[in-house]
């Protein structure tokens, strides 16, 4: 038994311990936002919230999640609005879009312990996701929109 | 090499019905329910929203229901293009609707859809003359339609915005499906004869727009194959074989796989079609289940043919392919020059090998493929790029007639190429087929890459003669590589020469090039042994990946010989004479137009200009694709080399390209900002090869293609034209590894001949000069 | 001649044993009805509450998924594994039963209630220090817990080192008995903050290296030890941390599990900033000015801060374009979370300055690459993914190596594969 929440929802579950998260959230919780693509924690594709910080969920056992809170792409802003997710749209980022969901979970992650992220920073943290599309030109510009945008907010 | 799918074959079913013209027919051309057959990539879980009253359906291609939304029916595989929005455009831009009302829908396998193919950068091209004639033909309905509900003259009536206009009076188009009146007939001629309106007054053509499919892909409700979902359904991962061809399982052990919870049973798989030699499938309650008892299944095999294959092998064999005279097929190439060929009274001679290396797709969403029996029709639930070419062979797999397998379309997380090859769906289908039951199949990374239909590693050689004043006489290109539309499509795919001789149009294309070079020849070769190891695939932008590494890297080498510049070379070669003046519709301009793309980005790219040192301009041009459906490319790279690294940093990429019309600018844009990086990619960061019959790359701790910290400052530009629309997806893959390549000779003087360049190659060949 | 040297020996070794099993004889203490729980007063209940979680009795004493105090936890050791008791009031299977002065005698001298000796990995050679008050307390506390029933696992030390009575011999050679004695040149807090850690929280248990008979060698005390199959690091001057391990810092990881400069709490040591944050502030600060004082981390000032610049500069090799293999793994496994660059975020544990990449051993490393950090561990609520089943042997030897190289001035590690092969093998333990 293994309990946690997820987007705020408090969820038990009886899946093997040493199933990976991914799994678990895909097929058991049916949030499919979240997406396989290397299974070995290289391409970012799979990567949500643990305790707010970006996880890659398909290396991380579900024992591991034990009493945490999760937050996946369904989660990370109630309608969708999220300053990455409006600058995702309006700079029309995705291509095939499997890689997306990762990426804007990683980049709004960054954007916590980087708000203001120099190219130096973005290379840093955002290589770990792969984008086989190539859209990185335009990653790179959404996060710099976003960062921008909830710069002048706060 | 469009002769394999021209567009008037594309034309063809639309053509061979006429025009359907119902009302109130809603569904009913499905066979299935819409809702269940389609999916719609702009809205949460991809479930088309279901018609509003009567609909009006003029043609197969869309319909319009009593609220006035256009749905139209797309055919292509979306898979990152936003494919669907750019054909919905030209449909409804000639239909004069509102783009607001207009939704899209991706159908399912149908034959009355014809041949469906996503790939070759064919769809707007091969899709513009159908969907404009579509469009036309329901604008023309509606007005005759509108008139009479208005008691107007049709002459006076005009559409637009979505609504027929009378004088001071309009009636919107769904008002008008709505009465349930609507009924035209138009026979092929008539169609052809359909005015198509004059491109000044397109509204949506070439306007920038949103991608339909965009919104759903930032929020986690667009819906991927490895999505598909049904109740009751089993997992199921493949044990694969030692051998991609001809494997035979000798015993199973599952004694190990039984202790898994969730792991339910294996199944040798029994495949009529033999696309699965040897598969074992593993069946699971749970993916993980299935995945770790697929790892303690214990199988025996006989290998099929190249279990010991290595890459030096493939190569070796190749050179060998390339250097005899004969062997292999040579392309009919108009030749209205009468050079003679390589005569002993030329005043030199210049040859080179070009080598390139595997590549895998490593598209990143795994192949997947949902299957289940209903009422004795399969379905098969995926995205997929060739449905009408794994159609026949599913059906043969399972043993039923074509009409009862149905493929259903779902969002391609990639495709480049690889779902062209439908063979993943065929393990999925008998799996069903033996549990009765629905079997989700997923590969794993590893089992991907293993079995991908991967760029097959290439041989070029080139040769070049010039006589005493340093005009070009005569020109070789001898390309060898493993043939995918041999392997996969099989023989009646194969183009074929007058002399009879059938070579893969695909492995090959590019090195028909554009440029006057005299007697000119080109022969296709096959490696065999390439053929027999893997299934080679088609892989963004195919055989133009590697013959315009080898062509551009030799045209340099020979500007570099008569100690022209480059530029220059090229353009006294784009004469647009004989046969590279060109031809309408899709070639119009020729050469000429492609010595305009070469000038352009010389001149953004500022050629010619001083640069620091081990800093290097390098220029490399190509018509894309096909000589059928040219699209006009050329890129200029900026690198530096680090001498004490070897490392090689590419500094700015331009690119210039002329596709004719543009449908979507930004669509477009992506299209070619993501096919030049997939350049780059290939021409430094990737690449596996073969050891033990088997690619030894199969993720990313070890397979390391181009990530957001490698990417260059990029320039991207347009030709401006009203010309035919051609393809946008894989040309500006096909120049930026010989651009690159060409910098490092222009920065350093050292030339390198094979992709991808690595930092040891650099270092090496410096070493040596 | 040769008879009688011989009788006399066999004397003399007569004697020997006599003499040793009266002091190894312990006398059962009878047994007792269970005491009613409202009989414990509820502050001293709350006193035994925060030794028992200071003491971490309950990581030892709960079985994975277990009922808390119920035992049944393995313990693997040298000697074979054990499995930890039965420590609720159930009066079949748990220590319902005992009477105060019992569990009294089992703290200070590892003697069970029936007169077994205990096995050492019990920790009394601390308990012994504790104050009969708060031996008392921990009783409070126990007693008044939900019983389970939940019989023992039988261990599996091999003869002769199950038999019991030998544990008397070992206790014979290396425990004094005896309570906690204040150093009078010491500040009041610091001799709290020993008592603690040399007491209940039985530091030295895995800090301080043992003896081939498994007795922590007294005079090597805090030199770090392998444990469980990772190494505690040194607590004394021979720690390597590149950034001295200040009050400061001591106080922010021993309270929250994480310290700025230092990396995170996992393993073995994931129980103890869990257990101590319900120790009142003041005693985990006493028990960082303990610590601070025997790794004379207060002269160390300056060094620190150079060791944090370097690790910044450090922090941008290998992120932008690299075609080092290793690097690029590195870039596209760890530096979306490791990456610093401008100023260091405890959140974003630093590589160079962590105590698992400057170690000499790179046992730690190893593990937390493989099986990563649980939420409970560490940072709370944050995880580390593991990498067992993506990583070849190999990989994990190169990122190790890599990191060795670029974010340290040490000696290389020897061996890495076969290393990580080992600690494969071993599995993720609990
Ligand atoms: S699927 Fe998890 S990192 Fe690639
Ligand atoms: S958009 Fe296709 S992988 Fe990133």
């Amino acid at each position: 038994m293994t309990s946690f929440t997820i987007n705020g929802r408090a969820v038990t579950t009886d899946v093997e311990d040493d199933t990976p998260l991914l799994w678990v959230i895909r097929d058991h919780i049916g949030l499919t936002g979240t997406k396989f693509g290397c299974g070995i924690g290289m391409c970012g594709a799979c990567t949500v919230h643990v305790g707010g910080r970006a996880t890659r969920s398909c290396i991380t056992p579900l024992a591991s999640v034990e009493g945490a809170a999760i937050t996946t792409i369904e989660g990370l802003d109630p309608a969708a609005n999220h300053p990455l997710q409006q600058a995702w749209r309006a700079l029309q980022v995705p291509q095939c879009g499997y890689c997306q969901s990762g990426q804007i979970m990683q980049a709004a992650a960054m954007l916590q312990d980087f708000p203001a992220p120099s190219d130096d920073e973005i290379d840093a943290v955002m290589t770990g996701s792969l984008c086989r599309c190539m859209t990185y030109v335009r990653i790179r510009a959404a996060i710099k929109q976003a960062a921008a945008e909830m710069g002048t907010k706060a | 090499m469009s002769r394999l799918i021209t567009r008037a074959e594309a034309t063809a079913p639309f053509s061979r019905r006429g025009f359907l013209v119902a009302s109130g027919a809603a569904g009913v051309a499905f066979g299935f329910s819409r809702v269940l057959a389609a999916i719609d990539p702009a809205v949460p879980g991809s479930v088309p929203a279901s018609a509003t009253g009567p609909q009006f359906e003029p043609t197969i291609w869309f319909g319009i229901d009593a609220a006035g939304i256009v749905t139209v029916n797309i055919i292509r595989a979306e898979m990152g293009q936003h494919v669907g929005t750019a054909l919905a455009r030209i449909l409804a831009d000639e239909l004069e609707a509102d783009w607001d009302k207009v939704r899209i829908v991706h159908v399912d396998s149908d034959p009355k859809w014809g041949l469906m193919v996503t790939g070759g950068s064919w769809s707007v091209w091969q899709t513009f003359p159908v969907f404009s004639q579509a469009g036309a033909a329901g604008r023309i309905a509606l007005i005759e339609a509108g008139a009479k509900l208005m008691g107007a003259n049709p002459a006076n009536c005009t559409a637009k915005g979505g609504a027929v206009h009378a004088g001071g009076r309009s009636m919107s188009y769904g008002d008008i499906a709505k009465s349930g009146t609507v009924a035209r007939q138009f026979t092929p001629d008539e169609l052809k004869a359909l005015p198509i309106k004059p491109v000044k007054e397109r509204r949506l053509i070439g306007r920038e727009t949103h991608g339909l499919d965009i919104d759903a892909k930032t929020n986690g409700t667009a819906v991927y194959g490895i999505d598909a979902k049904l109740p009751g359904m089993v997992y199921a991962r493949p044990k694969l074989p030692p051998t991609r061809n001809g494997s035979k399982v000798v015993s199973v052990d599952d004694a190990a796989a039984k202790k898994v919870k969730g792991y339910l049973r294996y199944l040798v798989l029994d495949d009529p079609s033999d696309t699965v030699p040897g598969w074992v499938m593993v069946i699971a309650t749970t993916y993980y289940a299935a995945l770790k008892a697929t790892d303690l299944l214990d199988v025996t095999w006989t290998p099929g043919p190249g279990a010991d294959m290595s890459e030096q092998t493939l190569q070796d064999h190749a050179r060998a392919l390339v250097a005899k005279a004969d062997g292999g097929i040579l392309l009919d190439i108009a030749d209205d020059d009468s050079t003679p060929n390589f005569t002993a009274a030329a005043a030199s001679t210049i040859e080179q090998i070009y080598t390139t290396a595997t590549v895998l797709h490593f598209q990143l969403e795994p192949l997947n493929a949902l299957a289940f029996e209903k009422d004795g029709v399969f379905e098969i639930h995926t995205g997929n790029q060739w449905q009408s070419l794994i159609l026949p062979t599913l059906a043969k797999a399972l043993g039923v007639a074509e009409t009862k397998v149905v493929l259903r379309s779902y969002l391609l997380g990639g495709g480049f190429g690889r779902r062209l090859n439908g063979d993943y769906t065929i393990p999925a289908a008998l799996a069903t087929k033996a549990l009765g039951r629905p079997v989700k199949m997923i590969m794993t990374r590893e089992d991907d890459a293993r079995f991908d239909s991967v760029r097959s590693p290439s041989v070029q050689r080139l040769r070049m003669q010039f006589d005493g004043s340093g005009q070009i006489q005569a020109m070789e290109h001898h390309a060898c590589a493993g043939w995918p539309t041999q392997v996969i499509a099989g023989p009646t795919l194969l183009a074929k020469t007058k002399k009879g001789g059938q070579y893969d149009p695909f492995a090959i294309s590019g090195a028909d090039h554009w440029y006057d070079v005299g007697h000119q020849q080109v022969r296709a070769v096959a490696n065999d042994l390439a053929n027999a190891t893997f299934r080679p695939g088609w892989l963004r932008s195919v055989g133009p990946g590697w013959t315009n590494w080898a062509l551009e890297s030799f045209i340099d080498e020979a500007a570099h010989h008569t100690k022209i510049d480059p530029v220059a070379f090229r353009l006294k070669l784009l004469t647009g004479k004989g046969r590279n003046a060109g031809s309408a519709p899709n070639a119009v301009g020729g050469a000429l137009r492609q010595a305009e793309v070469v000038r352009r980005v010389a001149e953004k790219a500022g050629w010619g200009a001083k640069r620091p040192a081990d800093t290097g301009l390098g220029v490399a041009t190509s018509f894309g694709q096909e000589r059928d459906m040219p699209t006009w490319v050329a890129c200029a790279a900026q690198i530096h080399v680090d001498r004490a690294t070897g490392i090689v940093r590419v500094e700015k990429l331009t690119l210039v390209v002329d596709a004719g019309t543009i449908v979507d600018p930004d669509g477009a844009l992506a299209q070619v900002q993501g096919g030049a990086l997939w350049g780059l990619s290939m021409a430094l960061h990737e690449s596996t090869e073969f050891a033990a019959g088997q690619v030894k790359d199969t993720n990313l701790n070890t397979y390391t293609p181009l990530r957001i910290a490698d990417v260059p400052q990029l320039d991207i530009s347009f030709v401006e034209s009203e010309n035919v629309p051609v393809g946008l997806g894989e040309p500006a893959t096909t120049v930026v590894g010989p651009a690159i390549g060409n910098a490092i000779y222009a920065a350093t003087g050292i030339r390198l001949r094979h992709i991808p360049i690595t930092p040891a190659a650099v270092l090496a060949a410096l070493k040596a000069r | 001649m040769l008879k009688r040297l011989l009788l006399g020996l066999i004397g003399v070794i007569v004697v020997g044993l006599v003499a040793f099993c009266v002091f190894a004889w312990r006398p059962a203490i009878a047994e007792i009805a269970p005491p009613a729980p409202g009989s414990f007063a509820p502050a001293l209940v709350a006193q035994g509450e925060v030794l028992a979680s200071a003491g971490y009795c309950s990581a030892c004493h709960t079985a994975k998924h277990g009922k808390p105090f119920a035992g049944g936890y393995p313990m693997a050791t040298q000697f074979g594994t054990i499995y930890s008791t039965n420590i609720t009031p159930d009066p079949a299977t748990g220590i319902g039963k005992w009477s105060e002065p019992a569990f009294r005698r089992a703290m200070h001298e590892g003697v069970s209630r029936n007169g077994a000796h205990l096995l050492p990995a019990f920790p009394y050679d601390h308990f012994t220090k504790l104050t009969d008050g708060d031996v008392a307390a921990l009783y409070a506390y126990f007693m008044t817990r939900a019983p389970v029933r939940q019989e023992a696992s039988d261990n599996t030390v091999p003869f002769p080192l199950n038999i019991r009575l030998l544990q008397a011999g070992w206790k014979l050679l290396f425990f004094t008995t005896g309570r906690f004695q204040p150093q009078p040149t010491q500040s009041a807090e610091w001799n709290r903050g020993a008592y603690l850690a040399e007491g209940i929280s039985h530091c030295g248990a895995c800090h301080t290296p043992r003896g081939v008979l498994g007795a922590e060698i007294r005079d090597r005390a805090y030199a770090g030890a392998p444990i469980d199959g990772w190494i505690a690091p040194p607590l004394d001057k021979t720690n390597p941390s590149p950034v001295p391990w200040t009050h400061a810092e001591l106080v922010a990881y021993l309270g929250t599990g994480i310290s700025r400069y230092h990396g995170t709490a996992a393993g073995p040591m994931g129980a103890v900033p869990r257990g101590l944050s319900h120790l009142p502030a003041a005693d985990v600060a006493a028990i960082a000015t303990y610590f601070a004082s025997r790794n004379g981390s207060a002269s160390q000032g300056a060094q620190g801060d150079a060791a944090i610049v370097k690790a910044l500069v450090a922090d941008k090799i290998g992120s932008g374009l690299t075609y080092d293999p290793a690097a690029r793994l590195y870039a596209g496994a760890c530096a979306s979370c490791h990456y610093n660059g401008r100023q260091l975020n405890p959140l974003r544990p630093d590589l160079a300055l962590n105590s698992a990449v400057n170690l000499d051993d790179p046992t730690n490393l190893i593990r937390v690459i493989l099986y990563g950090v649980s939420a409970q561990d560490g940072a709370p609520g944050v995880v580390m993914p593991g990498f067992a089943h993506g990583f070849t042997n190999a990989d994990v030897a190169r990122i190790s190596a890599y990191l060795r190289a670029t974010r340290t001035t040490k000696p290389a590690w020897a061996d890495l594969e076969t290393k990580v092969a080992t600690i494969r093998a071993q599995g993720q333990g609990q």
